[in-house]
């Protein structure tokens, strides 16, 4: 019985696969029409960095953030800033998948494949049909608190991310679940004003989860750092633009309130929480000028400053729980320059710097270094939109190591070789 | 509250035209000459740039943000530029399937439509040639389209707007018997551009494209397309190189310094050279420029 089911399946497929395939538009239930716009983006480097890797990893900036170079693994999870290792590097693949919902919507995914697992990078709605101005956004997706942090990894004149944004921020800037309302106002010039309510999980800055203090020292008291409500992070931004002439002016404010709760009890040794209520300030200003259609000159600059204000809870050198009260004002910026020679060249200069980097214990200056800076250059050459291949060189000079307890700089040279490619549907891309 | 409102708003009303964006300036003449003192063109990409590569700069978000209805080229023109014009400005008059938006390439036969549509062709335009502007007879085409399309947005002025329409037209077709007898010696004549963006223009006068500077279309010039471009002139003897006005003229200057061939810029819309102020002024200039 079952031998005539397989034959006469297999007949019949035959069959079939014999008569001529009915075209996409005579076939009529087929939906091949509404597939939404695809595309694919992989970025790969190679990487030759005067450090050793497993060096590179346990650096830091005092004060301000460690892991900035290198892979870490939390738990049992793994994750690796891009251009992670000497060598070759696989950064990334990306999906990204968009189309309109209805006559109201439309809808985007961004889904970002690395050797560690899949994320959902951004995936959100947006409003078409509100009027007045108006456009709200809901979902996963980065913020559009200052000028880069809206922007993917593609899109960026650098392979890394200035240095301010990956020290407060994480790698990922402000990419989190939550809401966006933006308003553009009725006028000549340009003025946008914009709102977010954020869920506020930012692995290097903000979070809302109650931290268990008894992984720091079973004795600890109070046992626990209590969780915020979330939402618990909020930013507001003003942006405004004007033209003088073929040179375009974008400037913009920007201002984000949370809480903080960063877990670090699960850390091999000096292991260590804290709690506090954290603002960044945020301005940016973008000139950009244009000699004609495809060669252009860019200078980008943003400033930040955070202000955090909480407690840190570790041992102390004699092993005993102790609770400080902390608070952290740093400051930094990014300026670069941009020369577009044409469809094809691009040459570009970056400096990098965290100018302030006032962190006192129960009111006591901690003497935080604050010369820290970083001197990055660029050659990419494009042989199309689709393709780019990027030299970077890093001078890197914010990277501390601890030595026998005190923090010692380091002098980092870097030279990453990337190559960017893209195939499918390729969006716009906004100022 | 809600009356003080309508109080406040009804000046505004009243002296309201419609505020049309346009993508491109011949779009906003040919817009402006049917829907006259009853709109206000907003044109968004210069004309002296290229179409293809125009930047999507903040105060073009306020230019769609502010206006009443959209219309654009089409063809996959605007694709690098317009979406996130559209997506950011928060205007619901001017999304695509929107009763105010206007996409003109849905109402013109294209050419050149590709049989095979690949990236490693380079930069192809999968429904044709989207340059269609350059036919005088589809500027016709075009203006009946925008005639129907303000009738339908602004049905109070139907009157208006079938008369100006009909006026322009009866100019329109004046100008293009003469353009035609200015032209009618050039047919059948060999010609070499950068970018094929003259392909409806040539058409319409009987001109041979024989071959681009680009080696495919969005790709600069290699040596090697330079070598076969020098030899290809060599053997068909076109009498010129019709070059756009935004690419730089040197790789063609070089084939001119290796070949002799002329070189003739060609303006491909409104402002592209400071000469061409309006659309028969583009044209004159187009049918003179081919001695």
């Amino acid at each position: 019985m079952k031998k005539i089911l397989l034959t006469s399946t297999l007949c019949a497929s035959i069959l079939f696969a014999g008569t001529d395939v009915l075209p996409v538009e005579k076939r009529t239930f087929a939906q091949s029409k509404f597939i939404p716009d695809i595309s694919l983006i992989m970025d790969m480097s190679y990487v030759n960095r005067s450090v050793k890797d497993h060096e590179a990893e346990s650096l830091e900036v005092p004060g301000v953030a460690h892991g900035l170079l290198g892979s870490h693994t939390h738990g049992s999870n793994t994750h690796a800033t891009y251009n992670a290792n000497n060598g070759f590097n696989l950064n990334y693949a990306e999906l990204v998948l968009s189309s309109s919902v209805d006559p109201f919507f439309t809808m985007d995914g961004v889904f970002h494949f690395s050797e560690n697992g899949v994320e959902i990078e951004e995936l959100f709605f947006t409003t078409t049909a509100l009027g007045y101005g108006l456009r709200v956004k809901g979902g996963k997706f980065n913020s559009n608190f200052g000028y880069l942090n809206e922007q993917h990894h593609h899109y960026w004149d650098f392979n890394d991310m200035p240095l301010v944004y990956e020290s407060f921020l994480g790698m990922h800037g402000i990419n989190e679940k939550g809401v966006q309302a933006q308003w553009t106002a009725p006028t000549d010039t340009y003025l946008m004003l914009g709102v977010e309510a954020l869920q506020g999980e930012n692995e290097q800055m903000f979070g809302n989860g109650e931290i268990d203090l008894t992984k720091i020292n079973a004795a600890a008291s109070p046992a626990e750092a209590e969780a915020a409500d979330a939402p618990s992070l909020f930013i507001a931004y003003a942006k405004s633009s004007v033209d003088v002439g073929d040179t375009t002016i974008l400037g913009g404010l920007s201002y984000a309130q949370g809480k903080s709760r960063i877990d670090h009890t699960d850390d091999a040794t000096n292991k260590h929480a804290f709690s506090a209520d954290s603002k960044i300030y945020g301005a940016d200003l973008v000139i950009k000028h244009y000699f004609d259609s495809y060669s252009s000159l860019k200078w980008q600059s943003e400033w930040m400053m955070r202000d955090m204000d909480g407690t840190q809870y570790a041992n102390n050198a004699g092993g005993a729980f102790v609770s400080v009260s902390l608070t952290k004002k740093q400051a930094g910026l990014y300026s670069q320059l941009v020369y577009a020679y044409d469809k094809n060249w691009k040459v570009g200069a970056r400096y990098d710097s965290i100018y302030q980097n006032d962190v006192k214990a129960n009111g006591v200056d901690k003497n935080m270094p604050t010369d820290m800076d970083k001197y990055s250059a660029m050659l990419e050459y494009s042989t199309s939109e689709f393709a780019r291949f990027r030299l970077q060189y890093n001078r890197n000079n914010a990277l501390y190591k601890e030595v026998a307890g005190k923090d010692v700089q380091q002098n980092i040279d870097t030279i990453i070789f990337q190559v960017n490619i893209s195939i499918g549907a390729h969006g716009a891309h906004s100022f | 509250m809600n009356k003080f409102l309508i109080l406040l708003l009804l000046p505004l009303t009243l002296l309201a035209h419609l505020n049309i964006a346009v993508s491109y300036p011949y779009i906003g003449a040919i817009t402006k000459s049917i829907g006259a003192e009853h709109i206000n063109t907003v044109v968004l990409a210069k004309g002296n740039w290229d179409p293809h590569f125009v930047v999507p700069r903040p105060s073009l978000i306020s230019k769609m943000r502010n206006a009443d209805a959209l219309i654009m080229n089409g063809g996959q023109l605007e694709i690098g530029w317009l979406p996130p014009l559209i997506n950011r400005a928060g205007n619901p008059r001017t999304v695509v399937g929107a009763s105010t938006f206007l996409n003109l390439s849905h109402h013109i036969e294209m050419i050149h439509k590709p049989s095979q549509v690949d990236r490693s062709g380079g930069d192809v335009h999968p429904d044709g040639n989207p340059h269609f502007h350059l036919d005088p007879k589809n500027i016709i085409v075009l203006a009946q389209s925008i005639r129907d399309f303000l009738i339908s947005i602004d049905i109070e002025h139907r009157d208006i707007y079938e008369k100006n329409y009909d006026k322009f037209e009866s100019d329109w077709k004046e100008k293009m018997s003469i353009w035609q007898k200015k032209m009618a010696d050039k047919k059948g004549m060999k010609v070499i551009q950068f970018h094929n963006n003259l392909a409806y223009f040539n058409k319409a006068y009987g001109l041979v494209n024989v071959g681009t500077i680009e080696p495919l279309p969005g790709i600069p010039p290699s040596s090697r397309h330079i070598i076969k471009t020098i030899k290809l002139i060599n053997e068909q003897k076109p009498c010129c190189i019709l070059h756009d006005v935004y690419h730089s003229t040197k790789t063609a200057e070089y084939i001119k310094d290796k070949t002799g061939i002329k070189i003739i810029l060609m303006p491909h819309d409104i402002g592209a050279l400071e000469s061409i102020e309006d659309l028969s002024s583009l044209f004159e200039y187009l049918t003179s420029a081919i001695k």
